[in-house]
């Protein structure tokens, strides 16, 4: 190896050969007004996140109450445990799918033990949406060798009737001093649905009170996901990512408790019909939906964070296809912008649009014939959507993090003019929504 | 603007630990009380440590040495003329140049779990026998 | 799918002709703070992914790591 002598001139001041002359002990020098009462030798071993974070639609619609930590335990030479703990509460209504009618509607509770009357001109709303739901999750990082980092980890959920289990694990690898980052990812789950009453045959009529003879029980889906990604330093100031993810879902993946109204060709409007004497039961024909018992999604992802003396701009876009027919665009704008030396406020902006699922119907046709699958989920239909917030930071005294972040998230999508029948042109089809969500976060370490 | 001074021609004879750092290094936040363990363990045996710093603004590098003092020599070079030299590929990154002035080992990281590993390379540098405990 | 294998070769054309960017080591004091951190905080990404996920079609697609300090 090389033999390097270099000699240069010694500065005036000597400033190089400052040496902090030690004693054995060091805590004598700790006293002199350091910024954090820290013994200098340790580093902290927990890095603890946890928020308390609202979201709430408009219109009785569903209000979600939920606090979330994630706790990271250190060990030596950057090993980490992290745990995560999230809790839901869950109230309030999400539309049925069944389409407004100028008339009242009455239909049977998903238990399949009562009715509900929906007044006329409203959307028949579910508001079974009643639910606690706990989430876990574990991680463990792990380098090797000098440029590698893997992480594996599981995941399990739960609520009322549904329950997630799950897997994961992750490679990375560090390139050209560390200026370019392979990643590579898969994550396997087996998720179970246990709804209230039994899982209806798809496209089995929507039955009268007590009577349960279309229900199945409980099925399952199987989600195989897979990320492949790489990171680049392209400059001081500027990072960006790339990833590709693929997607398959594969068993029930039906929403168990989504209906599509049955309308009259020419009127458009619901079927009606009566229960038998003394029974309680719908007012009208409907009928449950169904899905393709496959799919499979690719994602594309690309993310750049940028340094401007002080604040940062942090811009990603992601684009989502699937065999669906759904295609879809999101946009995330952040702005950090520190407000002195220990505030800041983030401004954000995200912008997502999507069209609608090959099966998206607004209402089957009486008389026609049924197609292959169909559902009327707004979630799977054509809208676009805005965010607009943003967050206020700041450290404690005892230079911990706070924030609180405020955001408006809105939907408004429309129904194809080729799926709108008779009077249903007249109508508001498709349930925007308008919702609020607040988040406040605390960060700290031990 | 200090210049980088470390004139190794005038520590020949010396052991010298050269090790580049940054206060934004995470790692190196463990490897100063290891220096100074090794400090105090050889540095009467021949051990000269030279820690030179890359932060472009000495006043981080000055904030750092507030929590993590250092019992050792501190050297300036906000340039990185001396990195450059080097060819440091990862921060940290530390040389052990022996009494004949050649450099005997380089490390790049810093890990807790191969201390020993490190030390054991000073001590043959040193040419002692094995002091480990 | 034509559209996947068009990405991924671009993807890995992009990593090739990495070799020519970056920064050296002990330039990494920027990529070290907290907030520019590809990831910075990731509760805050767990529950926007939750709401969306919940609200729309697509899902996830986020990534992993790279960028930082690159220490160790």
């Amino acid at each position: 190896m090389a033999v390097v002598a270099i000699e240069m001139a010694r500065t005036r001041k000597n400033e190089q050969f400052i040496s902090v002359a030690l004693a054995t002990a060091t805590c004598t020098l700790l006293g002199s007004g350091l910024p954090t009462p820290v013994d200098a030798q340790e580093e902290p071993s927990w890095n603890i996140n946890t928020a308390a974070f609202y979201y709430g639609e408009d219109g009785g619609r569903v209000q979600d109450f939920s606090i979330k930590a994630i706790a990271e335990r250190m060990f030596v030479d950057d090993r980490v445990l992290t745990l995560g703990l999230a809790i839901d509460a869950l109230t309030g209504a999400t539309p049925s799918g069944a389409i407004r009618l100028d008339v009242p509607q009455t239909l049977t509770q998903p238990s399949g033990n009562a009715t509900k009357t929906v007044p006329a001109g409203e959307y028949p709303l579910d508001d079974t949406f009643r639910d606690i739901r706990v989430a876990l999750t574990v991680n463990w990082q792990q380098p090797f060798g000098d440029t590698n980092l893997f992480n594996v980890g599981a995941s399990l959920s739960k609520e009322y009737d549904y329950l997630h289990v799950g897997l994961n694990a992750k490679v990375a690898r560090n390139f050209n001093k560390r200026n370019t980052t392979l990643s590579a990812g898969i994550a396997i789950a087996r998720d179970q649905i246990d709804p209230e009453g039994g899982i209806p045959t798809p496209f089995s009529s929507m039955l009268d009170v007590g009577d349960l003879s279309n229900r199945l029980g409980t099925d399952s889906k199987d989600i195989l996901d897979v990320v492949v990604g790489v990171s680049q330093v392209v400059s001081r100031n500027l990072v960006v990512q790339a990833n590709y993810s693929y997607s398959y879902s594969d068993g029930y993946l039906n929403d168990p408790y989504r209906i599509l109204s049955i309308g009259d060709s020419v009127s458009g409007d619901t079927i009606p019909r009566t229960p038998p004497p003394g029974v309680e039961g719908p007012s009208h024909e409907y009928i449950f939906e169904s899905r393709p018992v496959e799919r499979t999604k690719h994602s594309f992802y690309t993310q750049a964070k940028y340094y401007m003396n002080g604040k940062v701009l942090d811009a990603s876009y992601r684009y989502m296809t699937d065999d669906w027919n759904i295609d879809s665009h999101t946009v995330n704008l952040r702005y950090r912008w520190p407000l002195g030396a220990s505030k800041f406020l983030e401004p954000h902006l995200r912008l997502y649009s999507q069209n609608e699922a090959e099966f998206y119907r607004l209402s089957l046709v009486d008389g026609a014939a049924l197609p292959a699958h169909a559902s009327t989920d707004y979630r799977l239909g054509n809208f676009d959507a805005i965010t607009l917030g943003a967050k206020y930071g700041w450290k404690t005294r005892s230079d911990n993090d706070m924030s609180i972040r405020v955001e408006w998230y809105q939907q408004s999508g429309s129904v194809p003019a080729n799926l709108i029948i008779g009077n249903q042109a007249g109508r508001n089809n498709y349930p925007d929504l308008n919702a609020l969500i607040v988040q406040f976060s605390y960060r700290f370490s031990r | 603007m200090a210049d980088s001074s470390v004139n190794l021609i005038e520590l020949r004879g010396n052991v010298v630990l050269l090790d580049f750092w940054a206060s934004w290094c995470v790692p190196c936040r463990r490897s100063f009380p290891w220096m100074n363990a090794i400090h105090h363990k050889y540095a009467d045996r021949g051990l000269v440590i030279i820690a030179v710093n890359l932060d472009r603004n000495s006043a981080d590098a000055k904030r750092f040495l507030e929590r993590y003092p250092a019992a050792f020599r501190i050297v300036y070079d906000p340039d990185a003329n001396l990195a450059k030299e080097f060819g440091i590929e990862v921060m940290p990154s530390s040389f052990i140049i022996g009494k004949d002035g050649q450099s005997t080992a380089r490390h790049a990281g810093f890990k807790v779990k191969r201390q020993d590993e490190y030390e054991a390379a000073i001590v043959a540098a040193l040419g002692l026998e094995s002091l480990l405990e | 799918m034509k559209s996947t294998t068009i990405i991924t070769a671009t993807l890995l054309l992009t990593c090739s002709g990495c070799a020519s960017l970056g920064v050296e080591p002990w330039e990494r004091d920027v990529l070290a703070k907290d907030e520019m951190q590809l990831n910075a905080d990731p509760v805050e990404a767990a529950i926007d992914d939750h709401i969306y996920f919940s609200k729309e079609a697509s899902s996830g697609g986020r990534g992993f790591g790279g960028g930082g300090c690159g220490c160790n």
